[in-house]
C-alpha cells in the first residue's frame, strides 16, 4: 500500500531530482531540445570560482540565521507569556496565529507596502513616537546594508507563531511536579527557565528550528516580491540566483551546478538533524 | 497546568500588557492592508500615511475582479488546491496505515525518505518537471500544477496520517476482522471514520500548501492554469506600482483562508504540534 505514494515521489521528485543533478555536467543551450555537451565538473568550477554564487551563499545562511534566531526568541518568549496565562491565552492564541494562513507573496507584498520610505507607515508612526525625525530616513528596503535584514521581518511575522505554537504545546507536556521540586529548593524563574524548563524542551526546540531553518534557506517568493534581489544584489539568496541563472540568463547547466550544491549541504544538514532527533529504530516516537 | 503560570496579580498584569502589546502588533499589519484596500488610490500614496481612511471606497474591490485574468485565476488556485488534496489524500492514507500497521523497517525508512524529500528545494524539482508535463501534454494545466503541489503536501500528509493511525488501538481493527473485514474494508469502515478528524486536519494542511504556493506556479504555469499569488505579483509590473488594487486582492485571496482556521483553528493547532511534540 505504499508503492503507490512512493512511485509518485519517485516520479514526481525522485526522476526530475536525478535529470536535475545530471543536467549540472553538461553545457545546454537554453533552447528547448537544443544542443547539449558534456563538459564534466565544470559548471561547479565556474559556479564556486564566481563571487557571484558565494556572495549568495553567504547570504543564504545569514538570512536563516536572522530569520530563526528572532523567531526563536520572540517564539518563546511569547510561548512563555501564553503559558503563564495558562489556559486564558486562547484568544491570544487565536489572533497570534493568523499570519501562518497567509501566502508568502501578500506577506512579502504587504510588508514592503508598510515599509515604504515615504508613504509606508512603519516609518510615518516610528516619527510620530519620535523615534525617526523625517520618513526617509530608514531605507529598509533600498538601503544595501540593512535590505537583507529588512526582507526578513516578514518571513519572521509569518512564522513565528509556528515556533511559539510548538514550544507552547512543549511547555505543557513538561511535569508539573519537576517544577513544583524546582521552586521547593528555591529556584526563581529565570533560574528555573535555564537550568530546567530550556534542557527539558531541547528536542522540542530542535525540531521547530530544524523545520523553519529548511524553510527559511529555501525562501523565494517573499524575496523576490519585495526586492528581486536588489538593491545592488543585497538580497540575492541562492534560490532568487538560481532562478536568475535558469530562467533570465538561459545557462541550466551553471544553475543546475549551484543548484545540486545547495540540495548536497540542505539534505546534509536535514538529515544529521532528522537522525540526531528522531532516531528511526528506536521506539521513541 | 503545570506551576509555570503566574499567580500573583501584578505580574499577571503585566504578562497581559505584553502580551496586548504583542498581539497589537502581529495583527495590525494585516488590519492596515484591509483598511488600505478601502481608500481611495491617492491615499493609498498619500504623505503621510494615515492608518483610516477618510473616504471608504469599493472601487479597488470592483477594480481587482475585473481585471482580465483575475476570476479565472480564482477558479485555477480552486480547482489546483482541491485536486493536490485529494491526491495527497489518496496517496497518503494507504501509505501511512501500511507504515503504521505493518511497523517493518522499511515502513520506518519511507517515513524518512518522503520527509527528506521535503527538504528538497522546489526550483530543483520545479524545472525538470516542465520537461516532464509538456512531454506528457499537460503543460499548463491545473492537473499539472496540482501533481506538482502534492509533492510538497504528500510527505507531511504521510508524517500526520500515520500519527493519527497510531493513535487506533488495534483492537478495533481486529474487531472488524473477526466481523469479517479486509484489511481494506477495516481501514474504510473502522479506522478512517475514528480518525476523520486527522483526515480533516490533513486535507487542510494539504490545501493551504497549495492555495498559498508560488515557485512551482510560477515555473509551470502560462496563461491558462495561472493561479492567483502569480496574478498578485503580476500587479506590480503591468500595471505599475496599484497599491488599492493589489491590497484588495491580497486581502480577497487570504480572508478565506484565515475564517477557515478561526473555525478550524483546535484541530489546526494538533497538527502543527504533533509531529514536533511527539519527536
Amino acid at each position: 500500500m505504499m508503492l503507490p505514494a512512493a512511485l509518485f515521489l519517485g516520479a514526481f521528485v525522485g526522476w526530475p531530482l536525478a535529470q536535475f543533478v545530471g543536467d549540472s555536467f553538461f553545457n545546454i543551450s537554453p533552447m528547448a531540445g537544443g544542443p547539449r555537451s558534456f563538459v564534466g565538473f565544470a559548471n561547479y568550477a565556474e559556479a564556486l570560482s564566481s563571487p557571484e554564487f558565494l556572495n549568495a551563499s553567504w547570504r543564504t545562511a545569514a538570512y536563516t540565521i536572522i530569520v530563526v534566531g528572532f523567531e526563536f526568541a520572540l517564539g518563546l518568549t511569547v510561548a512563555l507569556l501564553f503559558t503563564a496565562l495558562g489556559d486564558r491565552s486562547r484568544v491570544f492564541r487565536t489572533i497570534f496565529m493568523y499570519p501562518l494562513m497567509i501566502a508568502p507573496i501578500v506577506a512579502g507584498l504587504l510588508w514592503r507596502f508598510l515599509l515604504i520610505d515615504n508613504f509606508g507607515i512603519v516609518n510615518e508612526l516610528l516619527r510620530q513616537v519620535g523615534i525617526l525625525r523625517s520618513t526617509d530616513q530608514i531605507q529598509w528596503l533600498s538601503d544595501p546594508n540593512i535590505a537583507l535584514f529588512s526582507v526578513a521581518i516578514p518571513d519572521i511575522w509569518l512564522t513565528t507563531s509556528f515556533i511559539t505554537l510548538v514550544l507552547f504545546a512543549g511547555l505543557q507536556n513538561i511535569p508539573g511536579d519537576i517544577i513544583e521540586a524546582a521552586r521547593m529548593d528555591g529556584a526563581r524563574y529565570p533560574t528555573l527557565l535555564i537550568r530546567i524548563v530550556i534542557p527539558l524542551l531541547r528536542p522540542v526546540i530542535a525540531v521547530a528550528l530544524i523545520v523553519r531553518g529548511i524553510d527559511a534557506a529555501r525562501a523565494f517568493d517573499i524575496i523576490l516580491i519585495q526586492t528581486n534581489g536588489g538593491p545592488q544584489g543585497s538580497t540575492e539568496t541562492l534560490s532568487l540566483l538560481i532562478y536568475r541563472t535558469m530562467v533570465r540568463f538561459g545557462e541550466p547547466g551553471l544553475a543546475s551546478a549551484m543548484g545540486t550544491m545547495y540540495l548536497i549541504v540542505m539534505l546534509a544538514v536535514a538529515i544529521v538533524a532528522v537522525l540526531a532527533i528522531w532516531r528511526p529504530g528506536s521506539d521513541a516516537r | 497546568m503545570n506551576g509555570l503560570e503566574t499567580r500573583r496579580f501584578s505580574s499577571r498584569a503585566l504578562v497581559w500588557t505584553a502580551l496586548a502589546g504583542i498581539v497589537v502588533m502581529y495583527g495590525f499589519p494585516f488590519l492596515y492592508m484591509v483598511l488600505t484596500s478601502f481608500k481611495t488610490p491617492l491615499e493609498t500614496i498619500a504623505v503621510p500615511a494615515q492608518v483610516w481612511p477618510t473616504t471608504w471606497t469599493f472601487d479597488n474591490y470592483a477594480d481587482a475582479v475585473t481585471r482580465s485574468g483575475v476570476g479565472a485565476s480564482f477558479i485555477n488556485s480552486i480547482v489546483t488546491a482541491v485536486l493536490s488534496t485529494l491526491i495527497s489524500l489518496l496517496l497518503a492514507v494507504p501509505a501511512a496505515y501500511a507504515i503504521t500497521r505493518y511497523r517493518t523497517g522499511l515502513g520506518r525508512a519511507f517515513i524518512l525518505v518522503a520527509l527528506i524529500t521535503r527538504m528538497v528545494p522546489a526550483i530543483v524539482v520545479g524545472v525538470p518537471l516542465i520537461a516532464t508535463f509538456r512531454n506528457i501534454g499537460i503543460a499548463d494545466t491545473s492537473i499539472a500544477l496540482a501533481i506538482a503541489h502534492t509533492t510538497i503536501s504528500l510527505p507531511l500528509s504521510i508524517w500526520l496520517m500515520a500519527s493519527f493511525f497510531e493513535s487506533v488501538p488495534d483492537e478495533l481493527e481486529e474487531a472488524a476482522k473477526i466481523d469479517g473485514c479486509s484489511r481494506l474494508g477495516a481501514l474504510w469502515r473502522v479506522v478512517l471514520p475514528v480518525t476523520s478528524g486527522g483526515v480533516a486536519v490533513t486535507a487542510i494542511f494539504a490545501f493551504l500548501a497549495s492555495w498559498n504556493e508560488f515557485l512551482f506556479a510560477l515555473l509551470l504555469t502560462a496563461v491558462r492554469a495561472q493561479t492567483t499569488p502569480i496574478v498578485i505579483a503580476n500587479l506590480q509590473t503591468q500595471f505599475g506600482l496599484d497599491w488599492g488594487a493589489m491590497t484588495a486582492l491580497a486581502v480577497l485571496y487570504s480572508v478565506p483562508v484565515i475564517l477557515l482556521t478561526l473555525v478550524l483553528q483546535r484541530h489546526i493547532v494538533a497538527g502543527l504540534t504533533l509531529g514536533a511534540v511527539k519527536g
